[in-house]
């Protein structure tokens, strides 16, 4: 019952993703005199394990006006599946690196029930808490 | 339902999916890359196809009645519209990625072109590399 509210929240949240980025797209035409758009590539470790989460991750992203999933890295036992994501409209690499992990979270709670346990930041670097503890 | 309400959400509904197909069409003319050109794109296939299916249902609501039949085709079509299109904007997208399309100079960062600070690449066809040439 809960899965079924966060996928209708989720698709929600994508059809939101979706206006705003379109309403991104038309505005910033109409800024005759700075630079259309600012590209960039990052690189986002998963924290999704199925192919349907990594899937719907990836038609997630790239259906949002301003991001495009440009290259998948498959995982291997000790590294997560990693995206390559074109984004377009971002001020910098943790601004859209925040955003899509927001919709990676929204989107694991659809498929597994429930948010994921592990931070985003903790994937890429997993003997950060030994460092810091 | 009468003819006014009709008639306006047919032409806001159609109009403004037509002019965001518009605006991807001269958004694709203000970015310099293959990369860019498929992620501007998106507004069109995303949200202005959308909308232009859903005038087409109004309209048909309007003129003959609820059919449960139109209704389905509608769903059917957004769904399916949008489905397609983000699974194509992908394929797009790896297709000129491998083909070597050259990427934006001003692409910054690049982290198909350079790792994040502290991580050390190793190539595995470097040596292969040097030793086909000799």
């Amino acid at each position: 019952m809960r899965r079924l509210i966060n996928a209708v929240s989720y698709v929600c949240f994508i059809e939101w993703a979706i206006i705003v980025g379109s309403l991104t797209v038309a505005s910033r035409l109409f800024r005759a005199h700075r630079q259309y758009a600012n590209p960039m590539i990052v690189e986002v470790p998963l924290r999704c394990v199925t192919d349907l989460e990594v899937t719907l991750f990836a038609s997630s992203i790239t259906i949002t006006p301003g991001t495009l999933v440009a290259a998948i890295a498959s995982g291997s036992s000790s590294q997560p599946p990693v995206l390559f994501v074109h984004a377009l409209f971002e001020d910098s690499e943790e601004s859209a690196l925040e955003g899509l992990y927001d919709m990676e979270s929204r989107l694991l709670a659809m498929t597994r029930g429930r948010g994921p346990s592990t931070a985003a930041h903790t994937v890429k670097e997993p003997d950060w808490e030994e460092g810091s503890s | 339902m009468n003819d006014a309400v009709a008639v306006t959400l047919v032409g806001v509904l159609g109009i403004t999916g037509s002019l965001l197909v518009l605006v991807s069409a001269i958004a694709m003319f203000r970015v310099r890359d293959a990369l860019s050109r498929i992620n501007v794109f998106s507004p069109a296939t995303g949200l202005g196809l959308p909308l232009i299916v859903v005038a087409a249902f109004v309209y048909d609501l309007h003129a003959e009645g609820f059919r449960l039949g139109s209704l389905l085709m509608a769903i059917v079509a957004v769904v399916c519209l949008i489905t397609v299109s983000s699974v194509a904007s992908n394929t797009l997208a790896r297709a000129s990625v491998l083909s070597g399309q050259p990427i934006h100079r001003k692409t910054s960062p690049n982290r198909l072109a350079r790792p994040p600070e502290g991580v050390v690449d190793v190539d595995p066809d470097a040596v292969d590399d040097s030793e086909h040439r000799d």
